[in-house]
């Protein structure tokens, strides 16, 4: 570890040194790795793009020892692979390959095929998002796009959205239970919910607008809209083969998916 | 370009990102609604700033949904397209004045609202009368009824607000919110029916189910789904933000770059 009494030498929360391989990449390269595994996972169909973008999401996951907490990731996605599963296996247009017949349901071989398609593609999807958001912190990928070019506009709103959801969160709680501490029904018939969402989302909005108003004060105060560049205090570490993997990785992405679209990638 | 862009705007966009974002998540999940309510800060900032802004902020706000650190994952990302669009159109509407108050009575505040009636039991009726829906071979005998049904409701609510408000912009906000939804579910059934096998996850597969149940394909299930919720969505989407422009200062309203548009008395 860097020794912060030292003199001249960057004190650890400046630097914040990486703590893997995965984790030391540049951001820029995991979010282009992301963005190809998630082009490759939906645009090459049937069975060989969604199974070889999981294998290098956990590969990824594994090199980045994140493997633990993608749990939550992958469980997120039940809800919508049960429904999949479900819809697609027994009520796939057009599809005659009967499995067994009980009852009224016909589950086909067709509709279960394209189940477990979608399914793979869904998880493949989720997790390469999962690893690049497990692996890259906000603030470092967000220092690098502006390095590259992402005027500070564009960094304040993205940084500023993901940084007000938990407070936006704490807000919409405690409206919630103002408004039910007023008597609103939260937890009645569909009707008296769907009239809750007024008393919700009015003073969350109305509340956040004039904030608004303070925080463009703030900005303009401190020289938000004045020409030039901010300059970069912490530099992330780039090399010559990430900007290499970057390429390949973009541009195979989008090679694979048209010819797969076009139909001359002979794959199953 | 750039006046679309204020420091304002720049400020707005990201508190109207997590409203979508926190909004979204607290209807589906704390008040546990079968519709989305997640466009709210989208079409906010497309109404007070201008389509380029309001598309920025759609497409913002599920990639940042997607990524984001606690609540992020499950699969709104590729939707950032319709997000996108929805985006587009309230800056449309917004430039239009769609959503400017028009305090008015006798015929001029009647014409709109017939208007408007007439043109959401028209799209109403060529979704009815689309063969993919209405082919005795594909026939689900229900969902005719209900787009006539959504019809029917939006109108009633329609007329009820004009009558109540004595305000037309109610008829005008009401159509714009019914076309945005169209518009929402052309663009997301492909998105649906190709990335995700035709259904999201949420409570609205059940529509996509009895489509399919009764012969439709892949694709337009989901556009049938979407016809299905994606008006009701969008209008009440549309209402809930004419209801805050309307309960905000004009001051604070006029500093946006559509804020004159918004404000303005002269019909």
């Amino acid at each position: 570890m860097i020794d912060a009494h030292r003199p001249g030498v960057v004190p650890g929360f400046v630097l914040r040194p990486p703590t893997g391989s995965y984790h030391a990449l540049n951001p820029s390269t995991k979010l282009v790795l992301a963005f190809a595994e998630a082009a490759v996972a939906f645009g090459v169909r049937g069975w060989t793009g969604p199974l070889v973008v999981i294998a290098i999401v956990i590969a990824t996951a594994t090199a980045a020892r994140v493997g633990r907490s993608l749990v939550p990731f992958a469980l997120a996605v039940i809800p919508l692979v049960a429904s999949i599963l479900l819809v697609n296996t027994f009520l796939f247009p057009g599809a005659t390959d009967v499995i067994a017949r009980i009852g009224p349901l016909a589950p086909t071989w067709t509709g279960l095929e394209a189940a477990l398609q979608a399914t793979l593609r869904v998880a493949a999807f989720a997790l390469s998002v999962a690893v690049f958001a497990l692996t890259t912190p906000t603030d470092d990928l967000l220092a690098d796009l502006e390095r590259r070019g992402l005027g500070r506009r564009g960094v304040f709103v993205i940084g500023a959205a993901i940084g007000m959801i938990p407070r936006m969160v704490e807000r919409a709680s405690e409206i919630t239970d103002s408004q039910r501490a007023r008597g609103l029904d939260t937890e009645g018939s569909r009707w008296r919910r769907i009239r809750g969402v007024v008393p919700l989302a009015a003073p969350m909005i109305i509340g956040a607008l004039s904030e608004v108003e303070e925080r463009t004060m703030a900005l303009e105060a401190r020289a938000f809209s004045a020409p030039g560049r901010r300059t970069i205090l912490r530099p992330l570490p780039d090399s010559a083969w990430q900007r290499i993997v970057r390429w390949v990785a973009g541009l195979g992405a989008i090679i694979l998916v048209a010819a797969s679209v076009a139909g001359l990638l002979p794959v199953p | 370009m750039n006046g679309q862009f204020s420091t304002r705007v720049i400020t707005l966009m990201p508190v109207a990102i997590a409203i979508n974002i926190v909004l979204g998540v607290t209807v589906q999940q704390v008040l546990k609604l079968p519709i989305y309510l997640d466009s709210i800060g989208t079409i906010l900032v497309g109404v007070l700033a201008g389509p380029l802004a309001g598309a920025l902020t759609g497409i913002l706000s599920n990639l940042i949904w997607q990524y984001a650190p606690g609540i992020g994952g499950g699969t709104i990302g590729p939707f950032a397209v319709t997000a996108g669009v929805i985006g587009l159109l309230a800056g449309l509407w917004g430039q239009l004045g769609v959503y400017r108050s028009r305090p008015a009575s006798g015929t001029s505040l009647w014409l709109p609202t017939v208007i408007a009636v007439a043109i959401i039991l028209f799209l109403a009726s060529r979704i009815y009368g689309n063969p993919a829906y209405n082919d005795p071979a594909y026939f689900v005998s229900w969902y005719s009824t209900a787009i006539v049904l959504v019809a029917v409701v939006v109108s009633v609510a329609v007329v009820a607000w004009v009558v109540v408000k004595r305000d037309a912009a109610g008829a005008w906000v009401a159509l714009a919110g019914a076309v945005t939804g169209i518009v929402a579910a052309i663009v997301s059934a492909p998105i649906s029916a190709y990335v995700f096998g035709g259904v999201t996850g949420g409570g609205t597969d059940v529509i996509v189910a009895a489509l399919r149940q009764g012969g439709s394909d892949v694709l337009n299930a989901s556009l049938g789904q979407g016809f299905f919720s994606d008006p009701i969505d969008k209008v009440i989407t549309s209402f809930v933000v004419f209801i805050i422009i309307a309960s905000v200062s004009p001051r604070l309203l006029a500093r946006f770059p559509n804020g004159e548009r918004l404000t303005a008395t002269a019909a």
